[in-house]
């Protein structure tokens, strides 16, 4: 169990990348990023879009090959590290894009992120307590579900098996304010109780810098600036997002 | 009577016959030209288990695990480096097709082989004689589809399966190993022809090139479905009752086209065949 | 890999007649110094490399994998049988035989192409008719009774006068001039035009070129070269049999291609030739065996060395497979080709009405007005997944469904293909570079003014004839130094300006940029933004953008437009939205709008 039992403590170094680069075929998109995820601290990358900010999460999942530069987890390389093995050892991933098997019921699109059947009781009522809308609609199609709803659901599937690092891609993007303030609690909450460490890509900035305790923004796949939080941190941040 | 007989019949052995090539294509997207060398093979097994004396029954669950045992060394080694190629995946299972055919050649000669009858003689049927193997080829393709809708519907690698149809790269954000149900997929695929090999044997000769025959008619009927086992069900009856009706009043030669002819022309009018979507 | 350093030989002019004299000497001579078996066997051979060679060219050029020239082969031969059978076997009904040899495989072909080619036909689709095909006329041939001899085929009819060594001659000279017609076939202007195909067929058809039309007419003239071996074969051999026709037949001359090697002329034709007489000299004593090493050899080929055994060979000699043997080109400017109604700056070059596109229940676009007029710079932004991309597909593409009024001119687009739209003068840049991977820069360049300037099929232009805005981006851009070198070598940058500078050669009135600066470094973006800008101001052309670097669209646009969600949120000049809160919302807040 990830309880610090073995050894851990908060601020460690958790996830770490030095100098990486990465894209698709000839295109690099994200270019010579270093960066520290210290255990237990939730960390937001903002930009615009087309800044390299999902690159960045899928390049940390070994979607996408490194080009330059090493990841490490736990001072282990992730390179050559299969997605499915990094996901099985506790780092779980919230997607953008298509999180959800549109066609599958609720309950299908949770089991398949678990092993084995056996974990699904478990597993659902730790999802089902931030969202427990979920827990009388499993026989549902995840594609009969509104936007804010596929989200919560997206996130719910992802916090399920108790990560030690949770990867999330704009998970406020098209969501009422009331649905951002469910999510952020629910984030939170994660740190708080369980200690898990938050790596969360945003373009909301309001949201961000409610949760985050430490950002960085990227410009054209580089970090142009970082910090964490102080009064003039707002400012600072809007001054790059601003059109 | 008799022809409404023929035409279910038919249809049912043509839907054995194709689903192992569906459940590959389905899933992989990748058409398996050594289909006919895998009905071949299981066809051999029958021959082996009668050669060994022992129950011709045996044949069955024998032929399945000798297809699924070749299909994973063929996926290991031959189809893996081809999914993003999957022309030249054709014609490697070809190239495959051809040296499984030669093998079989090799060891048993090219002669026609005999195998013992599963089921002899005929039934009364609603009032006709009708064969009682062909008959049992219906309850086989029943439960071939009712086995299949199980494994898609309620067993997680069926779930597993249908993510990766759907949307691969979320199967794979998901920590599910991609390549492993590719690779039982590909398996069940090539135990299911092995199994129609050996359901052929009363039907039909058994010898090196019998594959090939079978291969087209279930290859163009994979195309219409799609990944779809109900709407292969249905392209089976219906492009199999046409060749019963061809064959019966026009000209049997020709009935040995009418599923190709057909095929293609369905999929030239709705490119996407009887999938829906 | 090409080496890029590689000085360019006239191979052309010196090889392939040296290469071509020796082998119709090697013909001569063979039926003095071979024995009647090789005579015979090798005639054979050399029929079937005709075969090898067309398989090759639709294959390893167009990348049409078809199993079909089987049958076009066996009409040929049955054609040239039954005239000889049941008409009569006068000098005036060979040439009969001969004429429906060529003809009726031509008009077969024609037919096959029509069923195997359609706008967004898929290549497995071909395939599987190519494949459909020889099994018809296979069990046409089956149940032709005593017309084609059924079964047992067609025998003891009148062949031309010629001895075993006179066919054998005829044979080779055939496969010679063959041989070196489609090697100058494929390395012309318009052969290029296969290989540009088999890369990237979108690109082609947003080219403005009817990709379709022309497989047909290939397939067609192929069919008619298959035909002809047909003949040949029919007389050599005095018998016709089913097995002439079917598709395992087709099946063996893909594996000899495959293993000669595809994309090559020489490969395939030794694969078939060295095949086909090995197996004729060892199939006496290890038939199954040999057929076993074979296959074996092909699977093994397929999956390890695509390129056959020509790849092996110019790997170990260390000769590049030259893309262009010419010695180099020249960029030659031109004046624009004259318009009707070229500049009518108040007529909307493009109109839409209330566009809808939805995906099932999905709805991407919903009720989208606008329109852009000549010289305008419209850029369109808005977050991921508003439907930009979307909307520029509904524009270039009208045979993707979508509800409303699309016009480009003031003509409606719907079910017009790429290429028709391209016609109308519409050019689009996609988001990723289109370009043409295994051609140099010249020869993409070329592929653009194709549909305009019709290419030699026999030659291969040393001069490059390019619209002048089209001409200075190439040499603003450099790319005018590398001219000849493969666009595979070409930086990500560099691949962005080829198709910039390859979508303006189209000359387009209305130019669709997809994300054109994507990934580029901020030079490249500073300078693409400086070429559009030009394009808009000064020739009139309107452009409409898909951008996400803000900074980029508040330099160059001339208006912006907003979508959000599907809809069309605002519409106004730079000022009005870079001010607008309802951006800010969009952007920053991402909350509904």
């Amino acid at each position: 169990m990830r309880d610090g039992s073995n050894g851990w403590k908060a601020g460690d170094d958790l996830l770490k990348l030095s100098a990486v680069s990465s894209g698709y075929g000839a295109v690099t998109i994200v270019k010579d990023i270093s960066l520290t995820i210290k255990r237990g601290e939730i960390f937001a990358v903002m930009g615009k879009n087309g800044m390299g900010k999902t690159t960045l999460l899928k390049t940390i999942l070994g979607f996408i090959e490194l080009k330059a530069g090493d990841v490490t987890l736990e001072g282990a390389s992730l390179r050559g590290v299969a997605p499915a093995k990094l996901i099985a050892s506790g780092v779980a991933y919230a997607p953008q894009d298509q999180p959800l098997f549109q066609d599958l019921s609720i309950r299908d699109n949770i089991r398949l992120a678990l092993r084995s059947d056996r974990e699904f009781k478990n597993a659902s009522e730790r999802a089902f307590s931030y969202f427990p809308f979920l827990r009388d609609r499993l026989g549902q199609k995840a594609g009969t579900l509104s936007g804010g709803e596929q989200k919560m659901l997206t996130l719910a599937r992802s916090l399920m098996h108790q990560p030690k690092m949770l990867l999330v891609d704009e998970v406020s993007e098209g969501l009422q304010p009331s649905v951002v303030d469910r999510i952020a609690a629910a984030l939170k909450n994660e740190r708080d109780a369980n200690g898990v460490t938050i790596l969360m890509v945003e373009q909301n900035l309001d949201f961000a810098l409610r949760v985050a305790d430490r950002w960085a923004i990227l410009k054209l796949g580089a970090i142009d600036d970082q910090g964490g939080m102080e009064s003039n941190t707002r400012e600072r941040v809007l001054e790059h997002l601003k059109i | 009577m008799t022809l409404l007989l023929d035409i279910a019949t038919t249809a049912a052995v043509l839907f054995i016959v194709a689903s192992g090539l569906l459940a590959i294509f389905g899933v992989l997207k990748i058409i398996n030209f050594a289909h006919g060398a895998w009905l071949t093979v299981g066809a051999y097994c029958s021959v082996l288990i009668a050669h060994w004396g022992l129950n011709p029954w045996l044949s069955l669950p024998f032929a399945f695990l000798v297809g699924a045992a070749l299909g994973a060394l063929t996926e290991r080694l031959i189809v893996k480096p081809l999914y993003r190629r999957p022309l030249d995946a054709i014609l490697a299972t070809w190239g495959l097709g051809i040296v499984i055919g030669q093998l079989i050649t090799l060891w048993f000669g090219r002669d026609v082989q005999m195998t013992p009858n599963l089921m002899s003689g005929t039934v009364g049927f609603l009032g006709v004689d009708y064969s009682a193997y062909r008959l049992f080829a219906v309850v086989a393709a029943l439960a071939v589809g009712i086995g299949f809708t199980f494994l898609l519907d309620g067993t997680r690698l069926g779930l597993s399966a249908r993510a990766v149809i759907m949307n691969e790269s979320l199967a794979r954000a998901l920590g599910i190993d991609t390549g492993n149900v590719r690779l039982l997929t590909f398996v069940i695929g090539t135990g299911l022809a092995g199994l129609a090999g050996a359901l052929l044997t009363p039907l039909t000769s058994v010898d090196p090139n019998m594959g090939v025959a079978w291969l087209i008619g279930a290859f163009m009927l994979v195309m219409v479905a799609g990944s779809s086992f109900g709407a292969l069900a249905v392209a089976c009856l219906l492009f199999g009752g046409a060749q019963v009706l061809v064959s019966t009043f026009l000209n049997p030669v020709l009935g040995g086209v009418t599923i190709a002819v057909l095929c293609a022309l369905v999929l030239r009018l709705n490119p996407k065949g009887f999938a829906r979507g | 890999m090409v080496n890029p350093t590689r000085t360019s030989r006239p191979f052309n002019s010196v090889a392939l007649p040296a290469l071509a004299a020796g082998a119709l000497v090697v013909v001569a001579i063979g039926p003095i110094v071979l024995d009647r078996f090789a005579v015979n066997v090798l005639t054979r051979s050399m029929i079937y490399a005709v075969l090898a060679i067309t398989v090759d060219i639709l294959w390893g050029y167009a990348g049409i994998l078809t199993f079909g020239q089987a049958a076009f082969f066996g009409i040929g031969a049955y054609a040239t049988a039954i005239v000889a059978t049941h008409v009569g076997d006068s000098p005036a009904m060979m040439a009969l035989g001969f004429v429906l040899a060529v003809a009726t495989p031509m008009l077969l072909g024609l037919l096959v192409g029509w069923l195997s080619f359609y706008h967004n036909s898929t290549p497995l689709y071909a395939s599987v008719i190519s494949l459909v095909f020889p099994i018809v006329v296979t069990q046409l041939v089956f149940s032709g009774g005593v017309w084609t001899g059924s079964s047992s085929g067609l025998v003891g009819y009148t062949t031309l006068p010629l001895e075993l060594g006179g066919f054998f001659r005829l044979a080779g000279f055939c496969l010679i001039v063959i041989a070196v017609a489609a090697w100058i076939f494929v390395k012309s202007d318009a052969g290029k035009l296969l290989i540009a195909i088999r890369d990237n067929e979108t690109r082609c058809s947003y080219l403005g070129l009817n990709t379709s039309r022309f497989k047909i007419l290939l397939t067609a003239c192929l069919a008619g070269v298959a035909g002809l071996a047909g003949f040949l074969y029919a007389h050599a051999s005095g018998v016709v049999a089913p097995e002439n026709t079917g598709f395992v037949f087709g099946t063996e001359l893909v594996v000899w291609t495959a293993l000669g090697g595809r994309g090559t002329i020489l490969g395939p034709i030794l694969g078939a030739i060295g095949i086909d007489y090995l197996s004729a000299n060892l199939s006496g004593e290890l038939p199954f065996l040999y057929q076993l090493i074979v296959g074996a050899l092909f699977v093994v080929m397929i999956i390890v060395v695509p390129g056959g055994l020509a790849a092996v060979v110019t790997k170990i000699a260390g000769i590049g497979t030259n893309p262009t043997a010419i010695a180099s080109v020249t960029v030659k400017g031109v004046a624009s080709r004259p318009s009707a109604g070229w500049v009518e700056a108040r007529d909307a070059l493009i109109k839409i009405e209330n566009l809808g596109k939805s995906y099932g229940s999905h709805h991407v676009l919903e009720g989208i007005d606008l329109s852009v007029r000549a010289g305008e710079l419209v850029s369109l932004v808005g977050p991921n997944g508003a439907g930009k991309t979307t909307l520029m597909r509904c524009v270039s593409d009208g045979t993707l469904e979508a509800t409303g009024v699309r016009q480009v001119c003031g003509r409606s687009i719907v079910r017009l293909t790429p290429s028709d739209i391209v016609a109308l003068g519409v050019g689009r840049k996609f988001q990723v570079a289109s370009v043409f991977d295994s051609l140099t820069v010249a020869d993409c360049l070329r592929m653009a003014r194709m549909a305009i300037d019709p290419p030699s099929v026999f030659a291969a232009s040393r001069t490059l004839a390019l619209p002048l805005s089209s001409e200075r981006i190439v040499k603003l851009t450099g790319l005018d130094q590398l001219l000849d070198s493969s666009v595979s070598l070409l930086s990500h940058g560099q691949k962005q300006s080829l198709e910039l500078a390859m979508v303006v050669a189209l000359e387009p009135r209305l130019i669709l940029l997809d994300e054109p600066t994507a990934g580029l470094t901020k030079p490249e973006r500073t300078m693409i933004g400086g070429i559009l800008k030009s394009l808009t101001e000064e020739l009139g052309v309107a452009a409409i953008l898909v951008e996400h670097d803000l900074d980029f669209v508040r330099e160059i646009s001339s208006r912006i437009v907003v979508l959000h969600q599907g809809k069309l949120v605002l519409d106004g000049s730079v000022e009005e939205v870079v001010n607008s809160a309802l951006v800010k919302s969009v952007y920053s807040g991402g909350g509904h709008a």
